[in-house]
């Protein structure tokens, strides 16, 4: 246990061997991949806030992206890295990004908008000339906004007001005009979080009151937890609302679990499979999805315009950019679609219907029942969105 | 058993060990810019170096923390929760006393600064004083009291966090942002960190090779009864010991806090106190107690940010994945082999009957599963057939030798 | 195992052992008779346990054959030895105090159903019949940690039993007993011998032997001295036969000055609260006077040990009674308290308690005197050197520098070190806790020229020792402790070894 001078001649050849075969077997993995920086391939990054299904549909978007956009023929290449649910992990990353040479793009989904660290990394990222959007979770636009040139996501609030309009018509349908709702969610200070439960809450109407809104920090078990300690503190609930998406299949479980389902309206963000499953069981009446496969895809084609400085496509998708009166105009919106039960023998349509949404949200949100939606995936090969 | 070079004469700077550790450094350094299909380190330096040297004075602000309880005989498992807990009080503190500019993101003034970083340098030292009576007058085990701190710092860190945010903030939260430029300035001037952790561990040298109390602390480490029947007041020691880990980690704490501009207890610097202890382990020191040295940390925890860097280097995507495998395996090699004189001299082996011919193919399949997921299937099957060609090899040489 | 028709169980030939460093057996020779019981005496150091382990398989024999039952054997190991029906009961017990009592019993040679799971209902009756037996009422299901010493005892012969052992081996077992327990044991004796097993029995105390025994053999220096019938001898002369070398008259011509009164300590009691007796030291009076060597003679467990620790504040001060030193009544709680008063205590056992492995010849002598090598509040290097060249000198250690490791100095110039590191702190009063064990006889012979200057120049020293001419060469006076009480007083003049020795055994 005590260090004699053995170290020095046999552990010295051991790790020269260690890293050496690190060597061997990553030349291996790039002969495989057939690209090698030598011959000047560059990478754009996709950095996600952690580790959810929901960054697969997003994943099958940037490589359709790259088809689409030809990036091999450019000398790039598009990959996701997906964080580990901490601040630390994406300034870590932002910042061994810059110690490396061969990155052109990087897209960032990020994890806290107030974070100065992450927005400085963006920025020493910027100033080495790649290119840094963020996409889906958006740094705080008031303090941040030079640490990205764009933004590609859904707008939150509007989601958040379209399933608070969704769940009021719900509730009414129901016969309930007051109660309370809890909302659940990974980090209650993300931006996007944030954003969604705000909209949630303006646009439900006074007769229904936010009782809370818990975190669980991307803790799986925590998110049922959360669902369970909600049902037994408050047992008069008539609301859950589901704001990221391992959210959904935490409420719905649980609640068909403690058999309250009948009494308690559910409503909830993005599709997981799980959650697609869920819906056509009965156990979910609304989702609000967004689209990330169209992020991912949208993402490969800004980064692609930005490198190759392609600048008519970048005018195309911010038309609004340079006009002193939009202040929104760095925004690129991808669209969002309320999901509904399809209508069973048993059960009426759904109280929701097209024209209403169209009317207050502009044709940016497409209503859809179940089972179009899920064509809409098998097309893309996809399980959720 | 004898330990020629028991103590380093100051004559010569380091042991041979260490030379050893610098050597490998080197190595390392050399093989990733080779390696590394951008030759980042070859064409870009600078930043991969500031990178390096932020993350090795982080670390190795607590690795001395971790030295000094080790070498005293004891081992604390909390570094990491103890990190978490002082910045969530420098937060708070500053929260408290200066709760409108803290929630506007303006700076919060020096004054309050200095405050609140005394505030968690003063909760270091509560938690190793609750480590060291717990140590001392419950007779607790090292193991067990920092494995109940290591849990529990945390969650109150947490509770802490969201009860003081309940109540001055608005909104409950699981963080508190950190926005005050003396952070950013920090977080900007690698140097800043860097020089700090120079300064620390000279103090940390200094009190360890030319004071009395350093000469007790080795004393205390090498036999614990012999400290006493000489004289040695072994609780104080202790007692110093225990404060010292901590305190280096509420001073890393306050280093994590300006990295991130975030105080964030529930998943700061978790996890983090093991590989403080792997850099000191690969840095010389033994958990027996007794023997260590500041430069072997000092080294042992570059190498070990070095070949955390060269994993990211040389995987380009997806290297935290493999990042705690690396430097699991590095770790197990450098401390083996410190040993194979000895076992050899023992007439140990390393590979005993049927145990040792279980773990032939256990190695193996090990070496060849990460080979298949690094580099394919094919160097797969390469690096399991190595693997058990060289691991026979050395059974068979075994047992020839001791038959 | 075969049985080749000889009326020796036993017979253990040209037996000898070497350690590194010592001899322990020295072509020793000797026959059991099978169904007696044979005795085997001797001073520590002698080579009795030695000699049993051999038997018992626990290490092979360098030199020598050993023959059970008339057939060779060469043991590899305690199982094989229990395999050829020899068991032996150590002195200090072997039992796992968690597991039950049967669980114990049949420790590693656990019964079995026929689907291969432990058959408790087995193990617990058959544990059951033998501890009756023994006249044992304990419940085979008891927590073997709760039991008295004197059921744990008969709880290890019972394993012996249950091997069906024909040759059990008890190697000093009355030493933790209660009287009425050494009488029950001594009635499992008289039942084991009437079913024809044969007992090795080591013991120093001569109404034991003398009670039980039917042949004595006696062993000296790893050298087989003698072997009698009981009835043909006295206890006097077994006691002689264990002591009876030349007596080395190492004398120191000139007597040395007795000073002012150094020490005195009045009906010092120790409590143990654990232990049958309930003391470790009772009634304990004594005084050292400044320039006397005062030797503490007894056999190990008499309190040898506990004395000095007692004095030095090594152990929680829980006694009774007084300790002046220096007139002044002192209560040391800590070696820190001792040490201040310039009291100085040299361990016993110096690699468990008086070492520091990972500290040089120099850390290890200077480390009770750090304040000394000081400059400009930091350790100096050159002033650590100088320090310590002193002591190094003056004790004699012969080492390649003081940067040497300590480990690698022999085992007498190990002790000089540490006695140079207490004569650091000037004392006044020097405790010595058997200095010369494990060291050769050169060193030995330099540690008593040491120790008798030490004492001319006015330190009082307290000096235990398991060798009787030590003490007799060095001592002015000698107290004997036997199972912690002051058994006797001599001065020089007029102790012998064989005085000693007959105080130490009780006998």
């Amino acid at each position: 246990m005590l260090f004699q001078n053995r170290f020095s001649s046999t552990s010295l050849p051991l790790v020269a061997c260690l890293l050496a075969t690190l060597a061997i077997g990553c030349g291996e993995q790039k002969k495989q991949s057939a690209s090698t920086a030598t011959s000047g391939i560059r990478r754009f990054i996709f950095i996600t806030n952690g580790d959810d299904p929901f960054w697969d549909a997003c994943n099958a978007g940037l490589i359709e992206g790259a088809t689409q956009q030809n990036l091999e023929a450019k000398g790039l290449r598009v990959v996701m890295e997906k964080n580990n649910g901490t601040a630390q992990g994406q300034i870590e990353k932002l910042r061994q990004f810059v110690s490396q040479s061969d990155i052109a793009g990087v897209a960032i989904s990020v994890i806290q908008a107030e974070n100065e660290a992450i927005a400085e990394a963006m920025k020493t990222l910027a100033t080495k000339g790649v290119h840094v959007i963020t996409v889906d979770s958006d740094v705080n636009r008031e303090k941040f906004r030079d640490a990205r040139r764009w933004y590609i996501g859904t707008d939150n609030i509007t989601g958040g007001r379209l399933l608070g309009t969704a769940a009021a018509k719900i509730l009414q349908s129901r016969g309930k005009t007051t109660g309370g709702y809890v909302q659940f969610a990974g980090f209650t200070d993300n931006d996007n979080a944030r954003a969604r439960m705000n909209g949630f809450k303006d646009s439900i109407g006074e007769g229904y009151h936010q009782i809370d809104r818990m975190s669980d920090e991307m803790d799986l078990s925590k998110a049922r937890d959360n669902v369970r300690t909600a049902l037994v503190n408050h047992p008069d609930l008539t609301a859950l609302v589901g704001i990221w998406a391992y959210n959904a299949p935490a409420i719905a479980e649980v609640v068909r679990d403690r058999k309250v389902r009948d009494r308690t309206t559910i409503v909830t963000f993005d599709a997981q499979a799980a959650a697609i499953e869920q819906m056509n069981d009965g156990g979910i009446d609304a989702m609000v999805v967004q689209n990330p496969f169209e992020m991912g895809k949208q993402t490969v084609r800004l980064l692609a315009a930005m490198q190759t400085g392609d600048t008519k496509t970048v005018q195309e998708m911010f038309p609004d950019a340079s006009k002193s009166d939009k202040p929104d105009g760095d925004i690129y919106t991808t669209g969002l679609r309320l999901i509904v039960p399809d209508p069973t023998a048993d059960t009426d349509d759904s109280p929701l219907k097209a024209e209403d949404f169209t009317a207050i949200f502009g044709d940016t949100i497409e209503l859809l029942p179940l089972s179009e939606f899920r064509q809409w995936l098998a097309t893309y090969g996809l399980s959720s969105s | 058993m004898p330990h020629p070079e028991a103590s380093p004469k100051i004559s010569s700077l380091l042991r041979s060990s260490e030379w050893a550790l610098v050597l490998a450094i080197l190595l390392a350094v050399i093989a990733t810019a080779v390696a590394d299909a951008n030759h980042s380190y070859w064409f870009e330096p600078f930043e991969s170096i500031r990178d390096i040297a932020r993350n090795t004075a982080l670390l190795g602000i607590f690795a001395l923390g971790a030295t000094v309880v080790i070498i005293a005989g004891g081992i604390d498992l909390s570094a990491g929760s103890m990190i978490a807990l002082s910045g969530t009080t420098c937060a708070t503190t500053m929260l408290a006393l200066a709760p409108l500019q803290m929630m506007g993101m303006k700076p919060v003034g020096p004054l309050v600064v200095t405050i609140a970083c005394i505030a968690s340098l003063l909760v270091g030292f509560l938690v190793g004083t609750l480590h060291t009576w717990l140590i001392t007058s419950i007779r607790l085990p090292p193991f067990i009291a920092t494995l109940a701190t290591l849990v529990g710092l945390r969650s109150f860190a947490r509770a802490l966090c969201e009860s003081s945010t309940a109540a001055l903030t608005p909104t409950k939260s699981a963080l508190i942002n950190v926005s005050d430029p003396l952070f950013k300035t920090v977080r900007e001037n690698v140097s800043i960190p860097v020089a700090v952790f120079g300064v620390l561990a000279l103090i940390t040298w200094l009190i360890l090779t030319r004071t009395v109390l350093g000469r007790h602390i080795h004393a205390l480490g090498g036999n614990e009864q012999a400290a006493r029947l000489a004289g040695i007041r072994t609780d104080n020691v202790q007692w110093f010991a225990y404060c010292f880990g901590a305190m280096t980690a509420a001073l890393a704490g306050l280093f994590y806090v300006a990295n991130e501009s975030v105080a964030a207890p529930v998943n700061q610097g978790r996890g983090h106190e093991l590989n403080a202890i792997a850099a000191a382990v690969v840095g010389g020191c033994s958990l027996a107690g007794g023997v260590g040295t500041v430069p072997g940390t000092v080294l042992g925890a570059i190498f070990l940010r070095v070949v955390i860097d060269a994993v990211s280097k040389i995987i380009k995507t997806g290297a935290d994945v493999y990042e705690g495998l690396i430097v699991g395996i590095v770790v197990v090699i450098a401390v083996t082999f410190a040993q194979i004189g000895e076992m050899a001299q023992g007439g140990r082996r390393l590979l005993p009957g049927g145990l040792g011919l279980c773990a032939i193919p256990t190695l193996a399949i090990l070496c060849g599963a990460i080979a298949t997921m690094t580099a394919g299937a094919r160097a797969g099957m390469i690096a399991t057939g190595v693997a058990v060609a060289f691991l026979s090899f050395v059974r068979l040489w075994e047992s020839r030798r001791t038959a | 195992m075969d049985h080749i028709d000889t009326p020796h169980a036993v017979v253990m030939q040209g037996i000898t052992k070497r350690f590194p460093g010592v001899t322990a057996l020295e072509n020793v020779t000797i026959e059991v008779e099978r169904g007696k019981l044979h005795a085997i005496c001797g001073e520590n150091g002698a080579g009795k346990s030695t000699l049993m382990k051999i038997l018992s398989g626990i290490y092979p024999p360098d030199e020598g054959l050993l023959l059970v039952n008339g057939v060779e054997v060469r043991f590899t190991g305690t199982r094989h030895a229990e395999q050829a029906g020899v068991a032996i009961i150590h002195q200090e017990l072997a039992l796992v105090e968690d597991l039950s009592v049967a669980a114990n019993v049949f420790l590693g040679r656990e019964k079995r159903t026929s689907l291969g799971l432990l058959d408790e209902q087995a193990m617990t009756a058959e544990c059951g019949r033998l501890l009756v037996s023994l006249e044992c009422h304990v419940s085979p299901r008891a927590r073997t940690g709760n039991l008295r010493v004197g059921d744990q005892q008969l709880i290890e012969i019972a394993k012996a039993l249950s091997l069906n052992a024909s040759i059990v081996v008890m190697d000093e077992p009355t030493s933790a007993l209660t009287e009425n327990e050494s009488v029950r044991l001594e009635r499992t004796i008289s039942r084991l011998l009437a079913h024809g097993t044969t007992i090795l029995y080591i013991s120093h105390k001569m109404d034991e032997v003398f009670r039980l025994a039917d042949r004595i053999t006696v062993l000296r220096d790893g050298r087989h001295i003698k072997t009698v019938n009981r009835i043909e001898t006295t206890p006097g002369e077994v006691t002689g036969w264990m002591v009876g070398r030349e007596i080395a008259s190492r004398q120191f011509d000139t007597p040395r000055v007795r000073g002012p009164k150094l020490l005195e300590i009045n009906n010092l009691r120790v409590p143990w609260p654990e232990h049958p007796r309930g003391y470790r030291l009772s009634e304990i009076s004594l005084d050292l006077h400044a320039g006397e060597i005062l030797g503490v003679a007894g056999l190990m467990g008499a309190g040898r040990t506990e004395l000095l620790e007692t004095i030095f504040g090594a152990i929680e001060p829980t006694w009774t009674g007084t300790i002046l030193l220096q007139g002044k009544p002192v209560r040391f709680r800590h070696p820190r308290e001792a040490c201040a008063a310039h009291v100085a205590m040299v361990t016993e056992d110096r690699k468990r308690l008086g070492l520091f492995p990972d500290l040089d010849v120099a850390g290890n002598v200077s480390l009770c005197s750090l304040t000394e090598a000081l400059r400009g509040g930091f350790l100096s290097r050159a002033r650590e050197e100088s320090l310590v060249a002193a002591p190094l000198r003056d004790t004699g250690v012969k080492t390649p520098g003081p940067h040497a490791s300590i480990t690698a100095l022999s085992g007498g110039n190990q002790q000089k070190c540490i006695i140079g590191r207490w004569l650091l702190t000037k004392p006044s009063l020097l405790l010595l806790d058997d200095p010369t064990r494990g060291i050769d006889v050169g060193a030995k012979a330099e540690l008593y020229s040491l120790i008798d200057r030490l004492c001319r120049d006015g330190l009082g020293v307290i000096l235990t020792s398991s060798e009787l001419p030590e003490l007799l060469a060095l001592a002015d006076r000698i107290i004997v402790l036997s199972e912690g009480r002051l058994i006797a007083e001599f001065s020089r003049a007029q102790a012998t070894e064989q005085k000693i020795m007959e105080a130490a055994t009780g006998s």
